[in-house]
C-alpha cells in the first residue's frame, strides 16, 4: 500500500518552545491515523506542518508525493482547530462557499444531508448549536470528496449524539478510500476510528501502533476499582491519612493493607482503591478480602484497560502520579513510562528519540 | 458572493458605510458651506470638494472593512482553512476588493447625488469616474489587508485604519488645498496615493475648480490615474503576501 503522507524528523519551534521535536511518521493511503496527546503536546503544530500551513524548521514532509505546499488542493480536506466561518452566513451558504472553491465539488444538498444539518441549513451559522456548527464545518471539509482528510479535534464541543454523527460521516468517508489524519483528546474517538494511533508528548511521538496493540503494550492488566466508604466508621476525613478524627484506622488504609496482604497490586486515590492485574474470574477474591477485613465500600467495578490508560500512562497525566502528588509520595510514572515506550519492542512500533520506524 | 452577503447582513456596518459620507456632506456641504470670498478652508467652489467626499468612502470603507475582515479571518482560522483549498490569498483579496468596489460604487452614487442636490455643486459625469473609483478602492483594500495582517485584533485593525485614514483624508488635496500646508509637508502629500485620486478625479469631474499650478505634482488625470494604479497593484500584492496562513 502506498503512503499518502510521510513525515521525516519534522521539527518546529516557536521561540524557545520546541513544539515539534523530531517527529517521523507515515500514513498509508486509506488509513486512519489519530494523533493524541495532552494540550500543548504539539498536535496542531504537527498537523500544520503536515498540511503545509506551517513550515518546519527541519525535516521533510511528503503529502500525496509532493511537498505539502505543492500538493493538489483539490484532493485535500482540512478542518483546522477552532475554525469557524462567518456567523451571518447560513449553513447552506457556508458549504456552498467552500464547494465553490473546487473544480469538482459534491452537491451541496448531499453534503448537508451527509453531515445531518439539512433542517438547520437555513439558519445563520452564528445561531446554530455547537454541534450543528461543527457539522457544518465538517461539511465544508468534505465538499471536494478529499483523498486526504485532516481533522484537528473534529468533535470538540459536540454532544454525544452529534459526535456519533460525525464519527459515522468520517467512517463513510474512510469506506470510500479517504486517508484520515485526526487529532483528538477523546480516546473513544481514537479507539473507534483509528487504524493506528500516535501518542504525542512534548513534541515527540512516544508511541505508535494499532489501538489494541498499544493497549496490550502499555495499558497494563485489567483492574478492579473499589470505592471505599471512608465515613462508615463515623470518622470524617481530616487530611490525616492513617487515622480518622476518632483515632480509628481509616477504612482506606485497612483496605490497602488487606489487599496487599492478599498479594495484590494496590494503589489508592482518595477513597478509590485500585487493584491491578485482576482477571474477571478473580473479582470475587477482591470482594472476599475486603469483607474479611471488614472494609465498607459503596462500589466495586472491574474494567479492562483502554486507550485512555495508554494515554494516561504515556502522556504523564497518570492516575498514580495524581495519587502520589496528593498523598505526598514522591515520584510519578511519567519518566519511566516514556522511557519504556522508547525502548520497548513488541507489537507497537519502537520509538527512538521521538521517531517511529 | 459570500463576502457581500456577510456584509449586507451586518446592518450596522451597512448603515454607517452609507451614512458616514452623508453626515460629512451634511456638515461640511450644507452647514459649513463654501465661502469663495473668505479665507481658510472651504473657500473653493462646492464642486472642488466633491472628490473629497468621494475620497471619504474610497478611503475609509476599504481600510476598515478589509482590515477587520483580515483580522476576523485570522481569529477564526479561516486563512488556515483557505490555504488548503485551491483559493490563493491573492484571489481572496481580489474577491474582497470586488465586493468593496460594488459597495463603494453605490456609496459614490449616493455622495454624488447628495452633493449636487444639497450643495449645488456642478460636476461632469465622466466615464473615467468608473475607473478612478475601482482603482482607488483596490489601492486601499491592499492597505487595509496590510493593516489587518499586522494588527493583533479586529479592534486593532479598525483603530489603525482610523489613525491612518484621518491624516490621509485631510492632507491629500481633498479638503485642504496644498497652498495652506507648509512647504516641508509637500513631500508627504506627494507620497499619499489619495492625493492622486483626489487630484485626478477633480480634473475629471470638476475641471473648473482644480488646484492647477498649486499642486505638489501637477499631473494630468490619466497620469494621476497611472500613479494610483501602480500604487494599487503594489499595495494589493503586498497585502496578499502579508496575509498570514495561520494565526
Amino acid at each position: 500500500m502506498t503512503d499518502a503522507l510521510v513525515a521525516t524528523d519534522v521539527r518546529k519551534a516557536y521561540g524557545e518552545v520546541q513544539a515539534v521535536a523530531g517527529v517521523s511518521l507515515s500514513v498509508a493511503a486509506g488509513e486512519v491515523f489519530a494523533l493524541v496527546g495532552p494540550n500543548g503536546a504539539g498536535k496542531t503544530t504537527l498537523v500544520r506542518t503536515l498540511t503545509g500551513t506551517a513550515t518546519p524548521d527541519a525535516g521533510g514532509v511528503e503529502l500525496l508525493g509532493e511537498k505539502p505546499t505543492a500538493a493538489d488542493r483539490e484532493r485535500l480536506g482540512v478542518l483546522p482547530q477552532s475554525f469557524s466561518p462567518p456567523e451571518r452566513l447560513t449553513g447552506r451558504e457556508v458549504v456552498a462557499y467552500y464547494a465553490g472553491l473546487y473544480d469538482d465539488a459534491r452537491d451541496v444538498e448531499d453534503v448537508l444531508a451527509a453531515v445531518g444539518v439539512t433542517e438547520a441549513a437555513d439558519a445563520n451559522y452564528g445561531d446554530m448549536s455547537g454541534g450543528e456548527q461543527r457539522r457544518v464545518c465538517l461539511g465544508s471539509t468534505l465538499v471536494n470528496d478529499p483523498d486526504v482528510l485532516f481533522l484537528d479535534e473534529p468533535t470538540t464541543g459536540i454532544d454525544p449524539a452529534g459526535r456519533r454523527t460525525v464519527w459515522s460521516r468520517i467512517e463513510e468517508q474512510v469506506a470510500g478510500g479517504t486517508t484520515v489524519v485526526l487529532t483528538t483528546h477523546d480516546m473513544r474517538e481514537a479507539q473507534r476510528l483509528a487504524d493506528r494511533v500516535g501518542l504525542l508528548a512534548d513534541g515527540e511521538l512516544v508511541a505508535v501502533g494499532a489501538p489494541e496493540d498499544l493497549v496490550a503494550e502499555h495499558a497494563g492488566a485489567p483492574s478492579v476499582v473499589v470505592d471505599v466508604d471512608a465515613t462508615a466508621d463515623g470518622a470524617e476525613r481530616t487530611g490525616e491519612r492513617d487515622r480518622g478524627s476518632s483515632g480509628s484506622e481509616q477504612p482506606v488504609v485497612v483496605a490497602e493493607r488487606a489487599l496487599a496482604d492478599a498479594g495484590m497490586d494496590v494503589t489508592t486515590h482518595g477513597t478509590e482503591v485500585r487493584v491491578r492485574g485482576v482477571a474477571a474470574r478473580d473479582v470475587a477474591t477482591v470482594a472476599d478480602a475486603l469483607d474479611d477485613a471488614g472494609v465498607p465500600y459503596s462500589g466495586l467495578s472491574w474494567r479492562e484497560p483502554t486507550l485512555e490508560d495508554v494515554y494516561l500512562a504515556l502522556a504523564g497525566e497518570t492516575y498514580d502520579a495524581d495519587v502520589q502528588d496528593a498523598s505526598g509520595i514522591a515520584g510519578g510514572r511519567r519518566d519511566g513510562a516514556v522511557a519504556g515506550a522508547r525502548t520497548d519492542g513488541g507489537p507497537t512500533e519502537a520509538v527512538q528519540g521521538g521517531e517511529s520506524s | 458572493m459570500a463576502a457581500s452577503r456577510s456584509f449586507l447582513r451586518r446592518r450596522v456596518a451597512v448603515f454607517f458605510t452609507f451614512f458616514f459620507p452623508a453626515i460629512l456632506v451634511g456638515i461640511f456641504g450644507v452647514l459649513v458651506q463654501t465661502d469663495a470670498a473668505g479665507a481658510g478652508l472651504f473657500t473653493k467652489p462646492a464642486s472642488y470638494y466633491v472628490p473629497g467626499y468621494v475620497a471619504v468612502v474610497v478611503l475609509f470603507t476599504p481600510l476598515s472593512r478589509v482590515g477587520s475582515e483580515v483580522a476576523r479571518h485570522r481569529e477564526h482560522n479561516r486563512f488556515e482553512k483557505l490555504a488548503t483549498t485551491p483559493l490563493t490569498r491573492g484571489e481572496w483579496l481580489l474577491a474582497q476588493t470586488l465586493v468593496n468596489v460594488g459597495i463603494i460604487g453605490v456609496a459614490t452614487v449616493l455622495v454624488l447625488a447628495l452633493t449636487t442636490a444639497l450643495t449645488g455643486a456642478s460636476i461632469v459625469l465622466s466615464p473615467l469616474l468608473l475607473v478612478y473609483v475601482p482603482v482607488g478602492v483596490a489601492c486601499f483594500c491592499g492597505v487595509g489587508a496590510l493593516l489587518g495582517a499586522f494588527a493583533d485584533s479586529q479592534d486593532g485593525a479598525v483603530t489603525a485604519s482610523n489613525a491612518i485614514g484621518l491624516p490621509l483624508l485631510f492632507l491629500s488635496q481633498t479638503f485642504v488645498q496644498p497652498a495652506l500646508l507648509p512647504e516641508w509637508f509637500h513631500p508627504l502629500v506627494a507620497l499619499s496615493p489619495l492625493t492622486y485620486f483626489a487630484q485626478g478625479l477633480r480634473q475629471v469631474i470638476a475641471p473648473g475648480s482644480t488646484d492647477a499650478g498649486t499642486v505638489v505634482l501637477d499631473l494630468g488625470p490619466l497620469a494621476a490615474l497611472g500613479v494610483l494604479a501602480v500604487a494599487a497593484v503594489a499595495f494589493l500584492a503586498a497585502g496578499a503576501l502579508a496575509i498570514p496562513v495561520t494565526d
